[in-house]
């Protein structure tokens, strides 16, 4: 046996391809960012949504709040670039401030809610057996009935509310990432690399963190995205319905609700335009984010979809 | 099948039943507001919030069986709401709602028709929408309509529908001082142009809303099975072209876009909700949706029963569908 490594050894590195160096990350991620210019255009507009959602109360011109008699219903102008509002706030900084409600919302969602469901997810379709049982049954019964009635009725119970908005979001997060994880854990639990990982003794613990979970992550970050654009329309809309955050805050949902119930929106429309357009633009940059990771995941499907 | 159907069936009941409890828990367990406190208005004394609860009957226990914190830990009440519910909605009555004080079924089904008619508009436009546009798309790959559908398919899944809702009516306000009509239901036989100016629009934006996913999973399938050697088989024997497309490539298509299809149903199901509520349109899903605000329980627990025997019976015709659509597909 060992002759017949040493034999063989030496010819493998005179065919050279076990020498050949690695290109470095940035001339792969390079090639990666020239053949998905979609992809590009997306993880800016996430990262510069995250940018903004931190910054926005800093770089926004007006304080969101500041009341401006004067200053009522202003039409787009380059003061105003998005107009102003009823009480004269700054439409266009209180689109950027905006930003902060939305982003925060989908982060808690992915930590509370798609975070755990993703390693229970990953779990149940490793470890199987009850866990596996009880988690596909109540997800499956989740996914059954419409969101927006199951929302809308956990709602009800826990009260409105962004803090209950937040709850509701997160459980169905769960049963979410739950799902596609599980069904990416039981491929990959039948890889080879499992079995040798298991031949060498390695501990199912060890298995699970060493080498599947690396081996899932691409999947994950895929959910994270799908996840996070529903979560963003879960708060607007609820907030648009009255249901989540306080009138005069801003936030996107919020606002639009203020232009529609006020009765303003029909008369200036931008004061609905923009917020809209807002929400559209994150959801949008995650959609298009996602999909251009499942591509590079699966090049089976690329041009596909 | 049928048989499987009849079996499928008779586990509607205990479904129905399950939903019906954890609704149960839910709104009466759950500290969500007080609906007694949502009737009495603010500055209600506790006397008042008790008075309304005797009324409501919300004063006894919710389960025939409760837990105590001293044996026997268990205690039988003989008077409880889930029992009095039960029995009276398995006689068709499921009580009278907090707000108009008008039995719920009443109420339901005076809202019933605007909801059925917008949801079943929503997804006849959705389905031919999607369904067509996604197999000329996979027809005429990389043509520009193939980039068109791509990019709407895209662009229709990032853009809330309340979004597009609420731009239905303030653009038509804003540009044309039109408004379209608002309250009541215009029967579709008497008034057909009232009628189609109050559902067309906001179902047009159901249902294309919906067709984006449909779209691009119809493209998907249809591009895999168009690669299939029977396809190009079929292509040999010198078939026409809408033979091959229609009978032998859509045919191998259709199970996973029925699946699709129910899933676009749910979600046309669950926007009726907004749609209603943001349109002005009387109909079940507004009904709902007020309903949570007011927390008017008899209302919510009838239409959660509601939804759960929709739901039990959307997925029962899907799969059913299957074994209609593949004959390889057995029930027994």
């Amino acid at each position: 046996m060992a002759t017949a490594t040493s034999r063989q050894l030496p010819v493998a590195v005179d065919a050279g391809w076990e020498t050949l160096p690695e290109r470095p990350w940035y001339v792969r991620w390079r090639r990666i960012a020239a053949q998905n210019p979609l992809g590009v255009v997306a993880l800016l507009i996430v990262v510069g949504f995250f940018v903004l959602g931190l910054v926005g109360p800093y770089v926004a011109p007006y304080p969101p709040r500041q009341l401006d008699a004067a200053a009522q219903f202003l039409g787009p102008s380059w003061a105003h670039p998005f107009g102003t509002n009823e009480t004269g706030n700054d439409m266009f900084s209180r689109v950027l401030v905006g930003a902060r409600v939305s982003m925060t919302f989908g982060a808690i969602v992915i930590v509370f809610g798609f975070v755990p469901g993703a390693l229970l997810g990953v779990l149940s379709g490793y470890a199987g057996r009850w866990i596996d049982y009880v988690l596909q049954r109540s997800s499956e019964a989740w996914s059954a009935f419409p969101q927006v009635i199951l929302v809308l009725t956990f709602l009800t119970a826990f009260g409105p509310g962004l803090r209950n908005i937040e709850i509701v979001t997160a459980i169905g997060a769960v049963f979410g990432s739950s799902r596609v994880l599980r069904a990416v854990a039981i491929i990959e639990k039948q890889k080879d690399y499992v079995l040798a990982a298991h031949a060498t003794g390695a501990s199912d613990a060890r298995i699970f963190a060493r080498h599947v979970l690396p081996n899932v992550m691409p999947y994950i970050i895929v959910g994270i995205s799908g996840v996070f654009a529903a979560a963003v329309v879960i708060e607007a809309t609820l907030s648009f319905l009255g249901l989540g955050l306080a009138v005069g805050t801003p936030g996107w949902g919020i606002d639009l609700n203020a232009a529609i119930r006020s009765g303003y929106g029909q008369q200036y429309p931008f004061l609905v335009l923009f917020p809209g357009l807002a929400i559209s633009l994150v959801v949008l940059g995650f959609n298009l984010l996602g999909d251009t990771l499942r591509d590079i995941l699966d090049p089976r499907l690329r041009g596909s979809r | 099948m049928w048989r499987y159907a009849l079996r499928r069936l008779l586990f509607l009941p205990l479904i129905v039943v399950l939903v019906a409890v954890f609704t149960f828990v839910l709104l009466r367990v759950l500290p969500g507001q007080d609906p007694a406190r949502v009737m009495a208005g603010q500055g209600a004394t506790p006397d008042q919030i008790k008075e309304i609860h005797r009324q409501l009957g919300l004063d006894y226990p919710v389960f025939p069986v409760s837990l105590r914190g001293e044996p026997p830990f268990v205690q039988l009440n003989r008077h409880d709401q889930f029992s009095k519910w039960l029995g009276a909605a398995l006689r068709g009555d499921f009580g009278v709602t907090y707000q108009s004080q008008a039995p719920v079924r009443q109420e339901f089904a005076r809202r019933f028709p605007a909801s059925f008619e917008l949801i079943l508009l929503a997804l006849i436009i959705g389905s031919v929408f999607g369904i067509s546009f996604g197999i000329l798309s996979a027809l005429y790959r990389n043509s520009v309509l193939d980039y068109v559908v791509r990019v709407f398919a895209v662009f229709g899944a990032s853009v809330p529908e309340f979004f597009l809702l609420t731009l239905l009516i303030i653009l038509p306000s804003y540009l044309f001082n039109y408004a379209p009509p608002i309250g009541g239901y215009h029967s579709l036989l008497r008034e057909p142009m009232l009628n189609l100016r109050q559902f067309g629009p906001p179902a047009l934006i159901l249902g294309i809303g919906g067709s984006a996913a449909l779209m691009r999973l119809v493209r998907t399938t249809m591009l895999e099975v168009l690669r299939a050697d029977y396809i190009r088989t079929a292509q040999a024997k010198g078939l026409s072209r809408p033979t091959i497309v229609l009978t032998h490539a859509f045919r191998n298509a259709a199970t996973p876009i029925v699946t699709a299809l129910g899933t676009a149903f749910l979600a046309v199901f669950g926007g009726s909700v907004i749609a209603e509520t943001i349109m002005s349109i009387q109909g079940v899903g507004a009904f709902f949706f007020i309903s949570t605000l007011s927390r008017d329980l008899p209302v919510i627990q009838f239409l959660a029963v509601y939804t759960a025997v929709v739901v039990v019976l959307a997925n029962l015709i899907i799969d059913l569908s299957y074994a209609l659509i593949d004959r390889r597909v057995r029930y027994s």
